[in-house]
This record gives structure tokens, C-alpha cells and sequence, in this order.
């Protein structure tokens, strides 16, 4: 039997009615974050309502898509099968990122080299296209 | 409420734990062996029959590769007993540690005067069935290449490492504590010495978290018997009390989209247990803290109030040995044991039931009394653990 190769699919996002609003501004390379309109908190990750005064009235709030590493890792291993896809881009960041808003935002540190990645750095959104008219929110140093 | 003394635990039962199932060919054991094994051991040391459990209660822990809405019954259906009241552990790996002090009230409350709490993972042999992520995981990280907890725990790690100050020395000096009390234990996985300069060489998985950072995945079923105070009396074995408890969950030190992730639930489950004990810390023999990965154990000593945060100093200058200050791991924890999934959380109950006995052998620690342990469930988004629990067990009431 001939070996067929075949690509392993990295997961994407489901897109569900909570977290729409943020995924069709991606799409047009803008960060927007849920913000109270009561208690003026940010909320991230989406919610139904505020998660600090209960408020139902949360706005999609654009951010600058600026901040600084606020932790980081060196992905060396696969772990799971649901993470195969990730088998090529091996090694690679993933970060948390303090927004200059506030919210800590999950992702990767991008153009950039691995051992220049310090925490404390500035960085900036850029959006990478991932399927399925999928964009994901990355960041490269300012 | 307090539940100080109102209830002890009356029998264990460990299972070995193995890997089966992780090589083609190899013989394989499903969770309901595991699960029912242990129970049989439990039940044999506490000196009951499976009889004795009619009518009782049952604690059932969900587990991440065998998981479906009615695993309580699915339990209780194994092992062929009819609880009063059953109950289910939702807490991942703090659910051993939760569970004590839900069955203590429920037996304070007089609804039943014996639960069995159970938990059995096999997830080598049972491989590939799918597990549900939470939304936040399959949405905002796994999408990312977050690695699970391996990827989130290294997050804590790199930023405690920033903060702290703590070196690759601090973090090898609480692994190779925990692999010298595992030589100590002939039930432990992990046996052979470890030396820092192993430690420090060995290899990167998610950097800073290295490979002897990481706990060891393995099947196995752990159980314990957890009965009244009077019922407890008329039992074959010496009673080990519940004299302080206390759990916090979705713990947020600061505002949830940007909390302080050095600091875990910890700090507040470990408060009411010690307040409901009514016991301070220089009367603690022994700590059995959760431990899937070694800087969790140090944030925990942190949050538990045996040294301030941040404290290098302490962890230098304190000998965390059976034979020091303050030991640690007697048994060598989950990281030399084992982690069954959500199972690996019953073991540090079981350590302490173990030395408050005086049952253990070469890693016992003089004359203990009192013993703390902890349970640590999910890593959150952006922060730590989602579960937390806190218990203290002694020797008398």
C-alpha cells in the first residue's frame, strides 16, 4: 500500500455564540476584550456576564493589541494527540501577555527568536491566518 | 460548621501502580480492575465486607480517560453495593482531598456512618477515549500549541523563577528530597537515587520545567474508608481524624482577567483547615502536598504559611527530609508514586493515614501526630490551579 502523507490539522477554535464578536473582529485584525459597562472591568475569557459584579452588560472593547511578556515557555514536546499538528513548529513560545488594558491574554511570541524572548518585553499583535477564515491573535516584538 | 474529630478514616487501599498498556501487545488492566482491587484492599484493611457498604455511602472520582455523567452509579454497579448516598468527585486531582471533608458532614449530618471514596485511572491501557477540554482550553490555548499542563504549569514556573529569584538548586533540592524519601518507600515507582546534577541535566520538556520537575503518569486505583468517630472506635485499625478542612475553588488573587498566579487557593483552604484544627504550624509532623510538578510544592509551603512568599532563604536553609525541620513527601509523592489521572490525589491522604499509624516502615517520621495534606485540581486560564483543598489528619481526636 502506497504511504499517503497526510497533514496532521492543528485544533482550531469552536466558534460559539459567546465568543463570535471577538473572532469575526480577528478576521479584520482587531483585538477586541469584554468590558463592563457597570463596573468597568475587563473580562477575558468571553463570559455571559461580568465575573466580578455580575452585570450583563458587557461591551466588546477594542485594546491596542500592545503589552509585555509577562511569562513564557519553550514548547519542546508533544504532548496528547490532540496537539500533533503543533510536531513541526517544534520548538516554540507560547506566553502570556499583560495588555497595556490589563487582561492576560494566552499566545505565541512570533518573529522572533527564541533565546531573545525575556519577560518584560514589549510586544504587539499581528494576526496569522490558521483555516477556516480562522485568525489568531500572535504577537512579535514592537 | 466545624468537623474537627467527627469523623476518621478506618481503612486504605493502594493498588500498584504500572504503565501497562503504554508498549503494542502488552497486557492491559481496565479501570474497574483497578478501581475494584483497591476497594478489596481497602475494605480488607479496615476489616469490613463489601455487606458492610449497603446502605452506606459512596465517593466516586471522575477520572479524565474513563468519564461519562453517571460514573458514581457505574461504580457502585462494579462493585455490586446499593449506597444510601453517593457522591462525585469533580475536582480532579483535589478530589481526594475535597472528598474528606464532603463525607465527613454527610457522616456529621448523620446520613450515613461509612463512605467509601474511590478512584481508579487507566490511562495507558484505556487510551483513546476523548476527553472534553474546557471552552477556555479548546478555544484560547489549545489553538496556540498550549501543551497542557506541562505548558501552563511552566508559565507559573518562568514567572516565580522572575520574581523569586529560585534557581534550578531550589527546585532540584525539593526532587531529590522527594526521590530519597521514594527510596525509603518499597511501594514507590521511582526508587533509584536522584542527584542534583541529574536533576539539573535532565532534559527540557517546557522550558523551565524539566523532565524530574514533571509528576510520572501511570494506572493504578487508590481507596480509602472514612467512618463516623463511634464507628470508627469499634474498627480493627487505629483511627486517623479529620481535624481540619477547608477547599477553595476558581480562586483569583486580584482581578480574573489578571490575577497574581504565584498565589493558589491554597492559601485559603489551608487557613480554614488550620483555624478549624485549631493547631499551629510547629505542631505539623508531616506535609503530603500535591505535587504534579515541584515548583507547585514550593508555591504550596508559600501559600500554607510555613515561610512567606518568595522566601529562597527558607528553602535553602531547611532540611525537608523525615530526618529535618519539616518533611515533605514522605513517600516520595505522586511525582515517584505515580499519578493514575485524578487517582494520584488519594495518595497523599494515604501517606498521611500511613505515618500517623506509625506504619511507615523506613521513611516513618518519629512520633507524628499531626499531618497536612493537599489536592490541587485543573490549571485555569491565565492563573493556577482551578481546585483547591486542604486537610489536617492526627492521630487523635
Amino acid at each position: 500500500m502506497a504511504e499517503v502523507k497526510t497533514e496532521i490539522p492543528k485544533p482550531l477554535p469552536e466558534i460559539t455564540p459567546i465568543t463570535q464578536s471577538f473572532w469575526e473582529a480577528a478576521a479584520k485584525r482587531r483585538l477586541l476584550m469584554q468590558r463592563c459597562s457597570d463596573c468597568q472591568s475587563w473580562v477575558w475569557c468571553p463570559r455571559p456576564a461580568c465575573v466580578e459584579c455580575g452585570s450583563e452588560k458587557l461591551a466588546w472593547t477594542p485594546v491596542n493589541g500592545r503589552g509585555r511578556v509577562f511569562a513564557f515557555t519553550v514548547i519542546r514536546e508533544v504532548v496528547g494527540r490532540a496537539l500533533r499538528g503543533f510536531a513541526g513548529d517544534i520548538p516554540y513560545v507560547t506566553a502570556w501577555i499583560d495588555l497595556e488594558e490589563g487582561p492576560r491574554i494566552c499566545s505565541n511570541i512570533v518573529q522572533c527568536p527564541i533565546e531573545k524572548v525575556t519577560i518584560g518585553m514589549p510586544v504587539e499583535v499581528v494576526f496569522e491566518e490558521a483555516g477556516r477564515g480562522i485568525f489568531l491573535p500572535k504577537f512579535r516584538p514592537q | 460548621m466545624s468537623l474537627r474529630g467527627k469523623a476518621a478514616i478506618v481503612g486504605i487501599g493502594e493498588t500498584p501502580v504500572d504503565r501497562l498498556g503504554s508498549k503494542p501487545g502488552e497486557p492491559r488492566k481496565s479501570t474497574a480492575e483497578y478501581l475494584s482491587w483497591a476497594v478489596r484492599l481497602a475494605l480488607e484493611d479496615a476489616g469490613l465486607t463489601k455487606k458492610d457498604l449497603d446502605g452506606q455511602g459512596l465517593a466516586a472520582i471522575y477520572t479524565t480517560n474513563h468519564s461519562q455523567p453517571f460514573w458514581p452509579e457505574e461504580a457502585a454497579n462494579i462493585l455490586g453495593i446499593a449506597p444510601a448516598v453517593s457522591l462525585a468527585g469533580g475536582n480532579g486531582g483535589a478530589s481526594g482531598v475535597s472528598l474528606l471533608g464532603h463525607a465527613a458532614a454527610m457522616i456529621d449530618a448523620g446520613i450515613v456512618d461509612l463512605i467509601l471514596v474511590v478512584s481508579a485511572a487507566a490511562p495507558f491501557s484505556e487510551h483513546g477515549r476523548s476527553r472534553a477540554e474546557p471552552a477556555d482550553t479548546r478555544d484560547f490555548e489549545m489553538p496556540f500549541g498550549v501543551m497542557g499542563p506541562n505548558c501552563k504549569i511552566s508559565f507559573v514556573m518562568s514567572r516565580y523563577m522572575h520574581e523569586s529569584g529560585m534557581t534550578a538548586e531550589h527546585f532540584g533540592k525539593i526532587a531529590v528530597t522527594a526521590r530519597y524519601h521514594a527510596t525509603l518507600n518499597p511501594d514507590a515507582y521511582l526508587r533509584k537515587p536522584l542527584t542534583l546534577e541529574e536533576y539539573k541535566n535532565s532534559r527540557l520538556i517546557s522550558d523551565p520545567i524539566r523532565l524530574y520537575d514533571c509528576v510520572l503518569p501511570a494506572n493504578g486505583g487508590k481507596a480509602y474508608i472514612i467512618a463516623s468517630r463511634e464507628r470508627a472506635k469499634t474498627l480493627r485499625r487505629p483511627p486517623v481524624y479529620l481535624l481540619g478542612w477547608g477547599e477553595r475553588n476558581n480562586a483569583s488573587a486580584g482581578p480574573r482577567s489578571n490575577a497574581n498566579p504565584l498565589i493558589t487557593g491554597i492559601r485559603e483552604s489551608g487557613k480554614t483547615a488550620f483555624e478549624m484544627a485549631g493547631v499551629s504550624h510547629k505542631d505539623i509532623d508531616l506535609l503530603a502536598l500535591y505535587d504534579d510538578y515541584i515548583p507547585i510544592v514550593m508555591l504550596q509551603i508559600e501559600d500554607l504559611g510555613f515561610c512567606g512568599k518568595n522566601d529562597r532563604e527558607f528553602f535553602e536553609k531547611t532540611d525537608f527530609t523525615i530526618k529535618g525541620d519539616l518533611p515533605i513527601q514522605t513517600g516520595g509523592g505522586m511525582i515517584n508514586c505515580g499519578q493514575p489521572s485524578t487517582t494520584g490525589g488519594m495518595l497523599h491522604v494515604i501517606e498521611v493515614v500511613r505515618q500517623l499509624r506509625g506504619e511507615g516502615g523506613g521513611r516513618q517520621v518519629p512520633d507524628a501526630k499531626y499531618g497536612i495534606t493537599t489536592g490541587l485540581g485543573a490549571v485555569n486560564y491565565g492563573k493556577n490551579f482551578g481546585c483547591t483543598a486542604a486537610a489536617i489528619l492526627g492521630k487523635n481526636p
